[in-house]
């Protein structure tokens, strides 16, 4: 039961009034940035990098997950009142949220999704308390080895489960592995991909490369896509919550929903797109009411949305206990620890255990202040929507321009800026997936010096690699990622 | 976020999304030529080294020699007709065509930072910035935008450098 005082503790640290109003202003801006279109939670996180750097860690922490959180909250929004999932989180939800909102129902509909964050939410951050000490004590034994294995399967699987073609997400994947050697090397010294340009020899920070692809390629992609009034926004007046029946049939989908979304999410590339897509069609199938769906059944939004908010707590598993990211944010937030000269991994639990405490109790906390934020103040939120789309990308430039001339005020990074905004352009219009590209570029550097310790100490034996039992079941668990769906393509060929 | 998942395989069939250039070879042309400037990079770098077995150019070599693998394979999958569908985003669809002039003038207001940001300083371009976005959304205030811009701008400004960011000169040309 330690974890539960040390729990207690990190209550102690969520509850003091400065941290209160930091969970506060990040469950705003997260629900915020959910609901409004062209900026998710990783791109705020990093825009808010710089400004929360004279923050003490634990306070910003906390307001990143508040808008970790907050987002995937304000994403079901959007979804059911005007069919434009902020998240890809909330693609499923939109499908029949939105059929329920257009059949009056709207409120129903947002109800058992803010309520099914809210409980989906709360289980997984139990789970997260309870699973990651005991993953962080396991993590001790990590030896570079089966550090480097873990980083090789977890390319492997954001490569081959992102987007839509493996070709393409293994070269999203090598041009964040090309991005992250560029600057000098800091074992040898030798500065590499540099090219004489000093401003390069820094390295090109994960900021950069995020902003540009997340916001400067959205909005290049947006603009010359443009279409005005897509989506009218559905009136909620007069419409009743939820009825007894409405949660008799979303009790059950929460708790599948959660059951999915948090070991997904946990797994390296999970993410929320897949345990959200298997809810949807785990609910349809056991649904009483499957010919529903498709014309607005509640299960449809009661499940995915649980396992959306499941899958966000299950990210930060990896994340906490092996300093590894599974997703866009989770590599964000990890550029967030090494900003504050921290590394998330299993000795951040003994050396930063206020941090680490304060950051899960502040998710329970922020769970409360989103249901309270979503449900009666909807109103408000659906608001922002009308904010005229012109200045609402204008806007978002401005502060994508701030977020990387901030960083060190080098024309160099606004030139790195221009050329990865129109690699995001065109990987947007060639349908490239673009968490890969910072799974690369951050995991990159760290796969090298796993396997520079690992070979060192095996006098450059490359045996070593798969020397422990760990290293090598993820080794061939890589492999298997790779080779299992040529596999299944010969099958069916021959069936 | 695309909503295909059907597109891993070589496609020949028709989808309802409005398709790119049928045969974009140059876009594997562009991957090949990127492992080519990464294996250009290396050419200075030890590929060894004594106590590591490995030398600061072999991450760089396996970078660069994936993207030119990578990008051979993207051209085969061209070749046997892979097609491309432009992913969907809120307030866009991949149906549409591209406004080349709307793109245009998005992409001039990204590049615009690079020149004025060290004259003009943070105010200034962000209102040019400014304009020139909503401009490409089909905006047509253009003086309101200024003023949107400039408030903005001057706005955040003042908050950020408060806040300890190094954001330059409010207008360097000025000397202030």
């Amino acid at each position: 039961m330690q974890s539960f005082e040390l729990l207690l503790q990190g209550f102690s640290v969520a509850l003091q009034p400065t941290n209160l109003m930091w969970a506060l202003l990040g469950s705003v801006l997260g629900t915020a940035i959910g609901v409004l279109p062209g900026i998710g939670p990783a791109l705020t996180i990093a825009l808010l990098l710089p400004v929360t750097i004279s923050v003490a860690p634990t306070s910003a922490f906390i307001m990143f997950a508040g808008v970790l959180y907050g987002a995937m909250y304000g994403g079901s929004t959007t979804s059911i009142l005007i069919n434009t999932p902020g998240e890809a989180g909330s693609m499923m939800t939109a499908l029949e949220g939105n059929k329920m909102a257009r059949a009056g129902r709207g409120a129903a509909a947002l109800a058992t999704a803010a309520i099914g964050s809210f409980v989906a939410g709360t289980i997984a951050t139990i789970l997260l308390t309870f699973a990651a000490p005991f993953i962080a004590e396991i993590a001790f034994y990590f030896k570079p080895a089966d550090y480097f294995a873990l980083i090789i399967l977890a390319f492997t699987s954001v490569a081959v489960v992102m987007g839509t073609s493996r070709v393409r997400g293994f070269i999203a994947l090598f041009l964040g592995l090309g991005l992250g050697v560029v600057g000098i090397d800091k074992m040898t010294g030798a500065a590499r991909l540099t090219f004489g340009v000093s401003g390069l020899f820094d390295g090109i920070h994960l900021t950069v490369v995020l902003v540009s692809l997340f916001a400067v390629g959205e909005i290049l992609y947006v603009a010359s896509r443009y279409r005005p009034g897509v989506g009218d926004v559905i009136t909620l007046k007069g419409q009743a919550w939820m009825t007894k029946e409405d949660w008799k049939r979303s009790w059950k989908p929460w708790l599948r929903g959660t059951a999915l979304g948090f070991p997904m999410g946990a797994l390296p590339a999970g993410g929320s797109e897949i345990p959200t897509m298997l809810s949807y069609t785990l609910e349809k199938k056991l649904s009483k009411h499957s010919e529903q769906f498709g014309h607005g059944a509640i299960e449809g939004v009661a499940g995915p949305e649980a396992a959306n908010n499941a899958a966000a707590a299950g990210m930060l598993v990896p994340l906490l206990t092996l300093g590894l990211p599974t997703s866009a944010t989770a590599a964000v937030l990890l550029a967030a620890f090494q900003n504050y000269g921290l590394q998330p991994g299993p000795f951040l639990f003994t050396s930063n255990p206020e941090l680490i405490w304060g950051l899960i109790a502040s998710l329970y906390i922020g769970n409360v202040m989103l249901l309270v934020l979503n449900l009666p103040l909807v109103g408000i939120w659906v608001k922002l929507l009308l904010i005229p789309r012109p200045q609402l990308y204008a806007g978002i430039l401005v502060f994508a321009m701030i977020g990387i001339w901030g960083l060190s005020g080098q024309v160099i990074d606004l030139i790195v800026m221009v050329t990865i905004g129109i690699v995001g352009y065109v990987m947007r219009v060639y349908d490239f997936p673009i968490a890969p590209v910072l799974i690369g570029l951050i995991l990159g550097p760290m796969a090298e010096v796993q396997l520079r310790t690992a070979l060192a100490a095996a006098q450059g034996n490359p045996l070593v690699l798969a020397s422990t039992p760990l290293s090598a079941i993820m080794l061939t668990i890589a492999v298997l990622f790779l080779l299992v769906p040529f596999v299944l393509k010969r099958l069916k060929a021959n069936a | 976020m695309s909503n295909n998942p059907e597109t891993s395989l070589p496609q020949t069939g028709t989808g309802d999304g409005a398709r790119a250039a049928p045969r974009p070879w140059w876009l594997g042309l562009c991957v090949i030529a990127l492992g080519c400037v990464c294996l250009y990079g290396t050419s200075t770098l030890a590929q060894g080294a004594r106590y590591a077995g490995i030398g600061p150019g072999l991450f760089v070599t396996i970078a660069g020699g994936g993207l030119v693998i990578l990008g051979v394979m993207l051209l085969v999958q061209i070749a046997r007709g892979e097609q491309f569908e432009a992913q969907d985003a809120e307030d866009a669809t991949g149906d549409e065509k591209a406004n080349p002039v709307a793109l245009g003038t998005a992409l001039v207001a990204v590049i615009l930072p690079i020149f004025t940001m060290n004259p003009l300083g943070l105010p200034i371009t962000a209102m040019l910035s400014f304009t020139l976005v909503a401009r490409a959304f089909a905006s047509r205030k253009p003086l309101l935008d200024l003023v949107y811009g400039a408030v903005l701008g001057s706005a955040a400004w003042f908050l950020f450098t408060r806040l300890g960011l190094q954001l330059g000169g409010f207008l360097p040309f000025a000397g202030f």
